[in-house]
């Protein structure tokens, strides 16, 4: 699994790797069709509807013209093929353009433009200051003495700080001309996505050097799309190309989420599937008695004596034809629209943009809105999350002595101020260590200001604040530092960087003091990644205690820690680094067993301690979603203490009184049971209480109780309502997301960082918020914000309002087809159960296509409550996490629905147009007339609040339906000619259709109203106080009405661990059982109150506090 | 730390502020459609306003439900069921052969006129149990044939009907069984004028049925199903065809015979000698003659009154209910929960 890279060896290089032709392309000319086609139809419905349509193609069987279904497949498929051509198009376009782009790369020695797609593996590539790097190459030589150039990664990773890049040692001091002549083997491994690695070796071929191997990291690389900057030029050669580099290979396809509310329509569509087989199954049987009895005896008919042997299959295959509408065929291409529009309506939301950075919220996910209203755990990181990631070094402790006590600030303690100019050693040292160890790049600017390039905040932050306490970190010149401490310029020469991982939590440099040839290893880290580590002899109680005392106060904490090293003891080190350096196989273990040997023995220095402040509004975010019935946990990497300090300042948990918290801990499986044994009985007990519980773990314990305790862990996940769990890897964080999911939760994680990418992909919703860590987990996400508050806008107002308008549009959608549907079933009754389509072909399609489908697609803009109102009422997501709006009953009630219009318009057109009227155009365009005005009656009356779009799709639709028609009746060759013409001249038409209105919608408005008064839902409620009194009547009765029901509050139990029970609100339900249930003080509405009670004392909590 | 929080968010939105004016000011496109804030009514259910749209219902709908009720009842109507009185007393037992036997079918019926019937009267028959509207049925037709001369071999659509060794023009079994019972009305021994013209559709003669497509080869097979037509007279000229290839949608339907362009009095006695030649016997289908008058809203039919009047006082009721309850609502609380309740949960608890 490597491959060996000839450097400069043109004959070797052509054929054994592809060249550096870039292709996101996902079809070529030729496959296009036939590939498009095959993913199409992988999906359930669309075979369906090819089915159907190709047995319409069959005359002795089809009902209408093939054209209705074919027509509007056609439109669907060209609609999706058209997009996905079009976005392929421009894939192909800024491919092309990137594969155009002309670099310079050596040739048979000399430097030449060529095209950047005729790059290949072997080529030296050269690079001028601000170039885009083409493809991933190994540095060889660049501008500046010491082999360094910077890169800027921010199409990769995010980051937009410049990251150094240096040269490797073989070929250090290389000249210029000279490069073209190199020749060499690089060693490394097969292409993957890891774009923080690359263990590789390179030995350059004699006369250049000796025969070493020399080691490569990824600090020696250039990756694909970084920019080469601060840099005249650097030259590389190419070891990746095409679709092989770090960044190809890491383009993948994040694998589609499906929303619950998808999966509800599936189930029910398949639903109606079924119902629609049994329909087919009864009516062909039907179909072939009547046949066989009655049809023979009608002459007319001239059913032949003899039949062929399928004779039995055409009546039910027929039928499946004539009911093959009932699975409306415009419900995906209508969902997929109102989807887009929901996401550009985050997108555009002007209240979710933050004004700092000027970042707007964005939807990359376009087809997940509705999960938003149904979000029911919401997991979230803590830096740069909840906290603004924007450090500031707030207090110290030197050699015990405390700073920045007294006024919150050690950088203007008169103290400490005073104790830098009078040179005291420690807090020099102290002062070194903050300026020196680090990977930080100054960069002055022709003023002679310095700025700070820094990867971790931490570090930026404590650079900062040396240098405002004139230990200034001026200048790095390839391995050298320079530091001006008060007018006084200090070198340093880097010898060697242990760099920080997340496993060994600290990071130090090997440093030379350029005046006496000292060498020094100087470290910070988490204080149990240092402390420990304490030459024997120190007392470190004090950094303990300030360390625990820094954490109280919720500040994060790095212990500084130094030793002076012997030149023998590092030579020594040295090499056994180098070699660790140069493995290819398990590198980051070994070098972290290498720099263990060296970092022990510390002089601990101090405890800096830096604060992270709290965003804007998260306490308010935080406890309005509360109330919202949303939980949330909070999983971090930061210590327990320091957590438990931010959960508290931003309401996450109660203090003591109200709150408690249950500690789960342990360091053996032993422990750990018993500890979670022992949480999972307070939680049991206090859960009848009114008291907020949380409990917090460790990532140890977690790690443990996930992998023997699993099912108790659960049962305490479920219980709780509010976890933090610290110290956890990314890893954990994704295994405590599948947890939840598990368990058959909506969660939604959010976090900023590369360490939540994992957990945000594993979510059901994912949302990365575009911060200071870069923009990797907004990339990974399916909705990046700017500020953790906005989360509240995002679920609550688009997230409930997306999940309102689909249940209604997908609903509907199945309501119209149900509605013509039966239609033509009841005339199948009368019409010698033959299969007869009482509507005409035009009709039926233009029925789905346009009639119904247009005004219903205006409920994008319905809104059933205002924004301030759902804002000011949270409670009200319950109706949305539970699924009221769409499930089994309220589509029970839909169904009735459809069945009792389809009676009305069926029964009364065929008593109104009887006799010398029953002409079968007239009786078919009545019948739809019907249909067409009761459906626009429904959207009008399922509709909250009318914008004159709305009016202008429901009864500009109308008119149209007339216009259409009248337009088609004027056409001599239809089959309708003159229909719609002699209908409009006929009082009876009119009569008749205002019958059929008044019918149909008087017991579905008396229903709703009745269902208003006296059944109201605590949407109506707040409906009713929104439009006629103020707010005030209607949280008084949620709550009068919590306080009485306290004592029904049932515990969430284990044995049902998913107290979301539906209140089903069907429309037109006839079942007493199901308007029955919703009255009494039983189950439904419990969730409900007991939130509004949680969320009383939440309310309380943070007014005592 | 809670003292750091307060400070801290200040300080935000202060910043917040200051950038947000300029943002304000540079926004390029602020839309209230895109910010969802298009102004809307938001209609709610309130009691009076579902109250006065029930009276407004009923207010409309009971006036018209009178006046087409009285329109259907002016309507004079003489319904005559013959399929059985004409078929001899003889041949009752096998209606079907003699229906198929080539004998003298001629038939005698006389009419009693109810009441005065104004001009013109509608003579109608009337096919009971007849499924036009049967698929096999409905789809045999081919109206290219019918239209243009230079369509005469489009007869895919018709079988079995489409050709008997010859092209059939018009081809089909909607054609091929058409209706072929004539009648002949006198009163007082005295011929009434049938007036056969204008009975079709006037598009259907204009532009469904060619003025140069004559019939051909039509009912020349060993099978004969109706009515026979006169090869000299253009399809467009042939009404009795085009009327019955206006197919039914109902089993049960009427088509229009002809017309009687003068008054009927009261207690007249009318005639009818007809040829029961059309067989319904084998299907148990009835035949009836019916004569008719015409109103506004067409022939005789209460079920709209009726419905219209049901309808309105349906709403009449629920609106006084409801103002009933709304007024009591307003006098007394519990009192009214009590009796909705009672009445909600015989209302909703009961359906």
């Amino acid at each position: 699994m490597k491959r060996y890279i000839y450097i400069n060896h043109d004959d070797l290089a052509q054929d054994l790797y592809c060249d550096n032709r870039i292709s996101n392309r996902k079809y070529t000319l030729w496959n296009f069709l036939p590939k498009n086609l095959w993913e199409q139809f992988s999906r359930f419905m669309n075979q369906y509807f090819l089915l159907i349509a190709c047995l319409q193609l069959w005359s002795l069987i089809t009902p209408v013209n093939p054209a209705s279904t074919w027509g509007p497949l056609i439109f669907i498929f060209a609609v999706s093929a058209t997009k996905e051509a079009w976005d392929d198009y421009n894939r192909y376009l800024s491919d092309k353009k990137a594969n155009e782009k002309e670099v310079w790369v050596v040739r048979q020695g000399v430097k030449k433009l060529i095209q950047s797609q005729d790059i290949h593996v072997g080529n030296i590539v050269w690079l001028r200051e601000n170039d885009e790097v083409p493809c991933d190459l190994v540095l060889l030589g660049t501008a500046d003495p010491q082999g360094i150039c910077y890169v800027e990664t921010a199409a990769l990773d995010g980051e937009t700080d410049l990251k150094t890049r240096v040269i490797p040692s073989a070929s250090m001091g290389i000249d210029f001309e000279l490069l073209h002549k190199i020749k060499g083997v690089i060693e490394c491994p097969s292409p993957d996505k890891d774009i923080r690695r690359f263990d590789a070796n390179l030995r350059l071929f004699p006369p250049f050097l000796d025969n070493d191997m020399c080691p490569l990291t990824i600090k020696n690389t250039l990756l694909q799309s970084c920019y080469l900057r601060n840099t005249e030029w650097a030259c590389g050669v190419a070891v990746y190309t095409g679709n092989e580099t770090k960044l190809g290979m890491s383009r993948g396809i994040a694998e589609p989420k499906l929303t619950a509310v998808d999966a509800m329509i599936d189930k029910l569509t398949g639903a109606i599937f079924v119902f629609q087989i049994v329909v087919v199954i009864v009516l062909g049987i039907a179909g072939n008695i009547w046949k066989n009895t009655e049809a023979k005896k009608q002459w007319y008919v001239e059913y032949p004596n003899e039949s062929p042997w399928y004779e039995l299959l055409i009546i039910p295959l027929r039928f499946e034809l004539l009911c093959s509408i009932m699975i409306p065929i415009s419900i995906k291409v209508s969902l997929d629209l109102v989807k887009s529009l929901y996401a550009k309506f985050i997108d555009w939301d002007d209240q979710m943009v933050d004004l700092e950075t000027r970042i707007r919220s964005h939807a990359t996910n376009t087809a997940i809105s509705e999960d938003l209203g149904q979000v029911e755990y919401i997991l979230t990181d803590k830096t740069g999350t909840l906290t603004e990631n924007k450090m500031i070094f707030k207090r110290c402790c030197i050699r015990g002595t405390f700073y920045g006590n007294e006024n919150g600030d050690a950088l203007s303690d008169a103290e400490l101020l005073n104790a830098v100019s009078t040179g005291s050693t420690d807090v020099i040292q102290f002062l070194k260590v903050m300026a020196i160890c680090n990977t930080v790049v100054p960069i002055q600017s022709n003023t002679g200001v310095i700025s700070y390039k820094a990867q971790s905040q931490d570090e930026e932050a404590l650079v900062r604040a040396a240098a405002s306490l004139h230990m200034v970190f001026v200048n790095k010149n390839g391995n050298v530092l320079e530091i001006n401490f008060n007018g006084l310029l200090l070198r340093y020469e880097v010898l060697d960087i242990l760099e920080f991982t997340s496993d060994r939590k600290r990071m130090s440099v090997v440093v030379k003091c350029c005046l006496s040839g000292k060498i020094y290893l100087l470290s910070k880290g988490a204080d149990e990644a240092i402390l420990p580590l304490a030459r024997s002899g120190q007392q470190t109680r004090t950094f303990s205690e300030a360390v625990e005392q820094y954490a109280q106060l919720g500040l994060r904490t790095l212990c500084l820690a130094s030793r002076e090293l012997d030149d023998d003891e590092y030579r020594e080190w040295s090499l056994m680094f180098k070699e660790a350096n140069s493995k290819l196989v398990d590198r980051e273990w070994r070098v972290a067993e290498v720099c263990q040997r060296l970092e022990h023995d510390f002089e601990i220095l101090g405890v800096a301690a830096i604060e992270d402040r709290l965003q804007d509004g998260v306490p308010e975010t935080i406890s309005t979603l509360r109330k919202a019935g949303i939980n949330f946990w909070m999983l971090t990497g930061d210590k327990q203490n320091t957590a438990i300090q931010i959960a508290l300042s931003c309401n996450f948990v109660s203090p003591e009184p109200k709150g408690q918290l249950l500690l789960l801990s342990g360091k053996t499986e032993d422990e750990v049971c018993r500890s979670l044994e022992r949480v999972l009985l307070t939680m049991r007990i206090t859960n009848t209480e009114p008291k907020d519980v949380a409990f917090v773990v460790d990532g140890w314990a977690l790690e443990i109780a996930l992998k023997h305790y699993r099912k108790a862990f659960t049962e305490l996940a479920i219980l709780s309502r509010t976890a933090i769990c610290c110290r956890v890897t990314p890893s954990q964080k994704a295994q405590l997301v599948e947890l939840l999911k598990s368990c058959d939760y909506r969660t939604l994680a959010i976090g900023d960082g590369g360490n939540d990418v994992r957990m945000i992909q594993q979510a059901d919703i994912g949302v990365g918020i575009s911060g200071r860590e870069g923009l990797q987990a907004a990339r990974a996400a399916d909705y990046s914000i700017g500020k953790f508050r906005f989360l509240t806008r995002l679920i609550l107002v688009h997230g409930r309002y997306s999940y309102n308008r689909t249940a209604f549009l997908s609903q509907y959608s199945f309501y119209k087809s149900l509605l013509i549907c039966f239609i033509q079933i009841f005339f199948s009754f009368i019409s010698g159960v033959s299969g007869t389509s009482l509507f005409n072909s035009v009709s039926l399609m233009a029925y789905n296509v346009f009639y119904t489908s247009i005004p219903v697609l205006v409920s994008v803009l319905d809104k059933d409550l205002s924004e301030n109102t759902v804002m000011q009422h949270p409670q009200i997501l319950f109706y949305c996490q539970a699924g009221r709006l769409l499930n089994p009953s309220t589509f029970a009630g839909w169904f009735g629905r459809a069945l009792f219009h389809a009676i009305v318009v069926f029964v009364i057109t065929i008593h109104s147009f009887v006799f010398e009227k029953s002409e079968m155009e007239e009786v078919s365009m009545v019948a739809l007339s019907g249909c067409i005005w009761l459906q626009a009656f429904v959207v009008a009356l399922e509709t909250n609040s009318f914008t004159i779009l709305q009016h202008l799709a429901i009864w500009g639709n109308l008119v149209a339906f007339y216009a259409i028609n009248l337009i088609v009746s004027a056409i001599p060759s239809s089959e309708m000619h003159t229909i719609m013409f002699r209908l409009c001249r006929q009082p009876l038409y009119w009569t008749t259709i205002i019958l059929i209105t008044m019918a149909g919608m008087g017991p579905v408005l008396a229903l709703k109203y009745f269902r208003y008064t006296y059944r109201s839902s605590k949407i109506n409620i707040l409906q009713q106080a929104e439009r006629l009194g103020g707010p005030i009547l209607s949280l008084g009765n949620i709550e009068s009405q919590s306080r009485s029901l306290e004592k029904d509050i049932s515990p969430l139990s284990i044995s049902q661990p998913k107290n979301r029970n539906p209140v089903y609100e069907p429309l037109l339900s006839d079942s007493p059982s199901a308007t029955r249930r919703s009255i009494g003080p039983g189950t439904p509405f419990d969730f409900f109150q007991s939130q509004t009670r949680l969320s009383s004392t939440y309310m309380r909590n943070s007014k005592d506090n | 730390m809670n003292s750091n929080t307060p400070s801290s968010s200040a300080g935000g939105i202060g910043s917040a502020d200051t950038t947000g004016a300029r943002r304000n000011s540079k926004r390029p496109k602020y839309s209230r459609f895109t910010q969802q804030e298009l102004p809307a009514c938001k209609p709610i259910l309130t009691p009076k306003w579902v109250i006065s749209a029930f009276l407004l219902v009923s207010i409309v709908f009971i006036p018209i439900g009178v006046v087409s009720l009285y329109a259907s009842r002016d309507v004079v109507e003489i319904v005559h069921r013959y399929d059985t009185d004409c078929i001899p007393a003889d041949a009752r037992n096998d209606k079907v052969g003699f229906i198929q036997s080539p004998r003298v079918k001629t038939c005698n019926r006389t009419l009693r006129v109810p009441k005065y019937m104004k001009k013109p009267i509608y003579i109608y028959y009337q096919l009971d149990n007849f499924y036009q509207n049967h698929r096999r049925y409905v789809k045999s037709r081919s109206d290219q044939q019918l239209r243009k001369t230079g369509s005469e071999n489009d007869t895919s659509a018709c079988k079995p009907e489409d050709n008997n060794g010859m092209t059939i023009v018009p081809c089909g079994l909607v054609a091929w069984s058409l209706f072929n019972d004539t009648y002949n009305f006198t009163r007082n021994n005295q011929l009434l004028a049938i007036n056969k013209r204008g009975i079709s559709w006037k598009s259907d003669r204009d532009h469904k049925f060619g003025k140069d497509v004559y019939p051909k080869n039509f009912q020349n097979s060993t099978l004969i199903g109706g009515a026979h037509l006169d090869p000299l007279k253009p399809l467009s000229e042939q009404e009795d065809l085009i009327v019955w290839m206006r197919t039914a949608a109902l089993p049960t339907f009427r088509k229009l015979y002809g017309k009687i362009e003068t008054d009927l009095q009261a207690g007249d006695f009318i005639n009818v000698t007809l040829e029961n030649n059309y067989n319904t016997y084998s299907f148990d289908g009835k035949k009836k003659l019916v004569l008719s008058t015409t109103s506004w809203l067409g022939g005789k039919n209460d079920f709209l009154g009726k419905a219209y009047l049901t309808v309105g006082g349906l709403c009449f009721f629920l609106a006084t209910w409801r103002s009933i309850i709304f007024v009591m609502e307003s006098e007394s609380r519990s009192l009214n929960k009590l009796l909705t309740d009672i009445l909600v949960n015989a209302f909703l608890g009961t359906t």
